[in-house]
């Protein structure tokens, strides 16, 4: 009897869970906003160190143009460092062909000592076999 | 009046540490506005290490020289090139051997050719029983030469030089080490 009871109260708590019931007058608008709102958003997911320029301190002119100088100044930089980096290895290739031909004419003159030396000696050679 | 010549003796010294360095006479650096083609190195030792470093340590000869010129000071070269013989005088080249005159030189090969006009100096500088610079002076008839290397020099080092651009391998048999003793038709 009491289980017959307790059964058409949870039928009854279920029906009036489960009814029909009509969404709320804006109900549709914010289902709209949302989806657009997430698919205006997609680039940003895929490039996220974009959205700096977004937050409000980049929304500021000064510090936008700050940023772009200290760009320009960076890249500027880097081409006078490249240049430097570019005369001082001219220079160094100079230096090193300096450094072969002093040793090509140190060489050379060695050889030359030697040549007139092995000369002399063959010279003394001979005379001592004549004798 | 010791305070006095303690400060002369301080004064000196730079003078005294470079009377010991070859120096090349200002006539002999004169000549070349006589000459065809002059060829004029000077290297001191920072020059030498930054040139050194653009060596290829891939190619053989230049890792060779590399290695070579890590321990020296300096290396001085003058050429001059002539259209004609009698540019230079006797005396210029004395001046030059004057300065390889000094305590720790040596003369190793000296060449007086009256054939062919050639006459080749080279000296050795001894410090510890160790070579511590060459000086070569080559005065051909038309050519005058004179190369300066200062630094520790290791025979075997010079040796190694050997078909590097060019530079010869030594025969010590053929280089005398104290006396110069070419002879012959050489005065």
């Amino acid at each position: 009897m009491s289980v017959d009871k307790d059964t058409s109260r949870l039928e009854d708590a279920l029906k009036i869970a489960l009814r029909r019931q009509q969404p709320p007058d804006e109900f549709a608008d914010r289902v709209l906003a949302r989806a657009i709102t997430k698919e205006s958003g997609k680039p940003a997911s895929r490039l996220p160190w974009l959205r700096i320029f977004t937050r409000p301190i980049f929304a500021q002119p000064v510090v936008r143009w700050a940023t772009a100088a200290a760009l320009v100044a960076a890249l500027v930089g880097g081409g006078i460092y490249h240049r430097h980096v570019q005369r001082q290895r001219a220079e160094g290739e100079a230096a090193k062909q300096q450094l072969i031909l002093a040793l090509r004419i140190a060489g050379s003159k060695l050889q030359l000592a030697k040549s007139k030396v092995q000369h002399v000696q063959d010279q003394t050679e001979n005379q001592e076999e004549k004798e | 009046m010791k305070k006095l010549s303690w400060l002369i003796l301080l004064l000196a010294l730079p003078a005294l540490t470079r009377a010991q360095d070859v120096k090349i006479p200002p006539d002999v650096e004169k000549l070349s506005a006589k000459a065809k083609e002059t060829v004029e190195v000077t290297m001191d030792g920072p020059m030498l290490r930054w040139a050194s470093k653009f060596l290829s340590a891939d190619d053989p000869d230049e890792a060779k020289a590399a290695k070579l010129v890590a321990n020296l000071k300096g290396i001085y070269v003058r050429s001059y090139e002539f259209d004609e013989e009698g540019a230079y005088t006797a005396a210029e080249i004395e001046s030059l051997r004057s300065q390889v005159h000094g305590p720790g030189w040596t003369r190793v090969v000296g060449v007086r050719s009256e054939h062919d006009g050639d006459n080749v100096d080279v000296f050795f500088k001894l410090e510890n029983e160790k070579m511590a610079g060459i000086v070569i002076i080559a005065a051909e008839p038309k050519e005058l030469t004179f190369v300066n290397i200062v630094g520790p020099l290791e025979v075997d080092q010079l040796a190694d030089l050997g078909g590097e651009f060019g530079v010869p391998k030594l025969d010590q048999k053929t280089l005398p080490r104290s006396q110069p003793k070419a002879q012959g038709d050489h005065k």
